[in-house]
């Protein structure tokens, strides 16, 4: 097929061109054969008004598609026929996973009001901008989290504090160090304080996942969490003083379920990306952009040095400094993130660094 | 609802306002007629999400809602109407739209407490644009007379002249020092004729009718308005952590009957 603005040429696959970004003009029978639409329950809804309003369709407003069987494209969860969104991380079967032609995927589509079910609980993910996880928890179940996000809660719901060991090491870290427990029967809700979106990280026996600080948002009990040395620093040397900084933070959560599945929620800044990186491949992402990564994957400290017309200023004063990560396993980064603090100083040490010389 | 069928007209299901059968949008709210209600399990109804450029109407004047993550209320001022707002969300106006300011009792003693006590006053005709300063959702809330509604601090983008402003104090020092919800509330109180209040809340907004006597706990930066109806204590926990004193947690506790909304994101404001 050939563009019919700029003549270029577009596979199958593709909705828009990658010449001009025109929309690909095909003929509707190559819409994928699903069940029919299912109808909104239309209880509530305005009597047949007549559809008069018809703009572009967005992912949100595609019609919900039922399951004939099958596993989750994402998570790898069964789902069963007849739902429209996986049961264990919210992917609406109307919205696969979208690809960019680099690796990247971004995040499944999600229906505002998704539902996730884990043990006899469940949660809701609502709102766009700010996500809300809205827990309801059945009397064996229980969750924690850091209070600062909580939202609401049913006044019946107790909160607690969870004992941690090596609460120390966590303190002289910078990051909380307590962690509050809820257990239901009853409703609670977490948000974050930034504009982004709410990753379900559904976890079976035996899987890990390493979590950059700051993500985590709320977990359930069947869910271990412990903490590691990143190993990835740089000192910096202004005068007298020299600074050491961590680019990823000095400690790293690790959650993994021992036994039981569970479900980890983390929320990231702005859209969230994800790629499955083979063995041995390597990409190259900005420290503060990491938002976790399967324990497989090995991280290290990369500094490239731009060409330069004078080779002074290519050694010293223009550098950047990059997260090496090598695969196997998935990385995942956040589209808004903070500067990496010291990356313009005299940089006098570092852990384990490959350097490039443009 | 259905049971407007016979009279052709359908009913706004966020303000309840009716609309001609073939509206798309609400008439007076703004909020999209042929899509479903976002209500969680739990009761939280999503405020209505207005499409880019809708309009709505109050007394002589229009209001369009432009742009979906940080969206701008642009109001268009029949001659006659004015709108009352906090300066610091105007974003842009005609030259010859006049402003004034609104008398208020008691406003020397909030400024003490570092609000600030000018609200501005804008008459029309002639056209005036608001926004505020994160990403959020704009709350249109069109009030019927007897109305009477309690509003965060600095969370009202604009009110049409027809509702009564006052400010009520927050009760208990916990609210201040530990609540993280400042001294006031805005009171916003319709008489006879129905007005126009827009809100602006950052992230998600969120709403939940109370029954009599029904509570929940909501964490105060995430309080945005609720009916004066509705009830609000702080109430403490403290988290022991076996080191130091450990943290503690406050929650507002709102009990029904009415409205509560809230935010699901929480910035804090120090001095505007």
């Amino acid at each position: 097929m050939f563009c019919v603005n700029c003549g270029n040429q577009i596979r199958d696959d593709q909705n828009f061109c990658v010449g001009c970004g025109s929309p690909a003009k095909r003929p509707p029978a190559t819409q994928p054969v699903t069940a029919p639409p299912q109808q909104p329950v239309a209880t509530q809804a305005a009597p047949a008004a007549p559809p008069a309003y018809s703009a572009p369709t967005d992912r949100e407003d595609a019609p919900d598609v039922q399951s004939s069987g099958g596993n989750c494209q994402w998570c790898g969860g069964p789902i069963a026929r007849g739902l429209t969104s996986c049961p264990r991380c919210g992917a609406a079967l109307s919205m696969p996973e979208e690809v960019s032609p680099s690796g990247w995927a971004q995040l499944p589509g999600r229906k505002d009001m998704a539902k996730l079910q884990f043990g006899n609980s469940f949660c809701q993910i609502e709102g766009t901008y700010v996500p809300v996880a809205d827990m309801k928890l059945a009397p064996e179940d229980s969750v924690y989290f850091t209070h600062h996000v909580l939202l609401w809660k049913d006044p019946q719901i107790n909160i607690t504090t969870m004992s941690m060991k090596g609460g120390w090491k966590r303190l002289m870290g910078g990051l909380p160090l307590i962690m509050t427990q809820a257990q239901g029967p009853g409703h609670i809700a977490f948000s974050k304080d930034d504009p982004g979106e709410l990753i379900p990280v559904p976890l079976q026996p035996g899987e890990a996942i390493d979590v950059r600080e700051h993500m985590f948002l709320v977990a359930t009990s069947h869910v271990q969490y412990d903490w590691l040395n990143t190993g990835v620093w740089f000192t910096t040397q202004n005068g007298d003083d020299s600074e050491t900084h961590y680019p990823i933070g000095m400690l790293m959560d690790r959650f993994s379920a021992p036994q039981a599945p569970g479900l980890l929620l983390l929320h990231a800044g702005g859209n969230i990306f994800v790629r499955d990186l083979g063995q041995g491949e390597a990409i190259l992402v900005k420290p503060k952009a990491l938002v976790f990564k399967d324990p497989t994957v090995r991280m290290q400290l990369h500094f490239e040095h731009p060409a330069a017309g004078y080779s002074f200023w290519g050694n010293w004063g223009n550098r950047y400094l990059w997260l090496l990560m090598e695969g196997p396993g998935r990385v995942a980064i956040q589209s808004v993130f903070e500067p990496t603090e010291g990356e313009g100083g005299r940089i006098t040490n570092s852990s384990y660094a490959t350097r490039q010389q443009w | 609802m259905t049971e407007a069928a016979p009279f052709e007209r359908i009913q706004c299901q966020w303000c309840q306002s009716m609309n001609e059968k073939t509206a798309t949008a609400c008439r007076a709210c703004g909020a999209p007629l042929d899509i479903r209600n976002l209500v969680s399990e739990s009761g939280w109804r999503e405020a209505p999400r207005i499409r880019d450029m809708t309009e709505i109407h109050f007394s002589s004047s229009t209001c369009q809602v432009e742009g979906e993550i940080v969206p701008a209320a642009e109001i268009n001022l029949g001659a006659g109407d004015s709108i009352f707002f906090e300066h610091h969300v105007m974003l842009w106006k005609d030259v010859n739209v006049p402003l004034s300011v609104l008398q208020l009792a008691g406003g020397m003693k909030r400024a003490f407490a570092g609000m600030p006590f000018i609200i501005s006053v804008a008459t029309g005709p002639g056209r005036i644009a608001f926004s505020r300063d994160a990403t959020g959702e704009l709350v249109v809330l069109p009030l019927h007379p007897g109305m009477e509604l309690d509003v965060r601090e600095h969370a009202f983008l604009l009110s049409s002249h027809q509702i009564g402003y006052s400010f009520i104090r927050v009760k208990g020092l916990t609210n201040i020092l530990f609540g993280g919800q400042g001294m006031y509330m805005d009171r916003f109180i319709t008489t006879s004729t129905s007005g126009l209040l827009i809100l602006h809340g950052y992230g998600n907004v969120f709403e939940r009718r109370l029954a009599a006597g029904e509570s929940i706990m909501v964490e105060p930066g995430a309080f945005l308005y609720k009916d004066s109806t509705v009830t609000m204590e702080v109430e403490f926990q403290k988290l022991s952590s076996g080191f130091f004193g450990g943290a503690s947690m406050s929650l507002a506790k709102m009990t029904g009957p009415g409205r509560v909304g809230i935010q699901s994101m929480y910035v804090h404001h120090r001095s505007e």
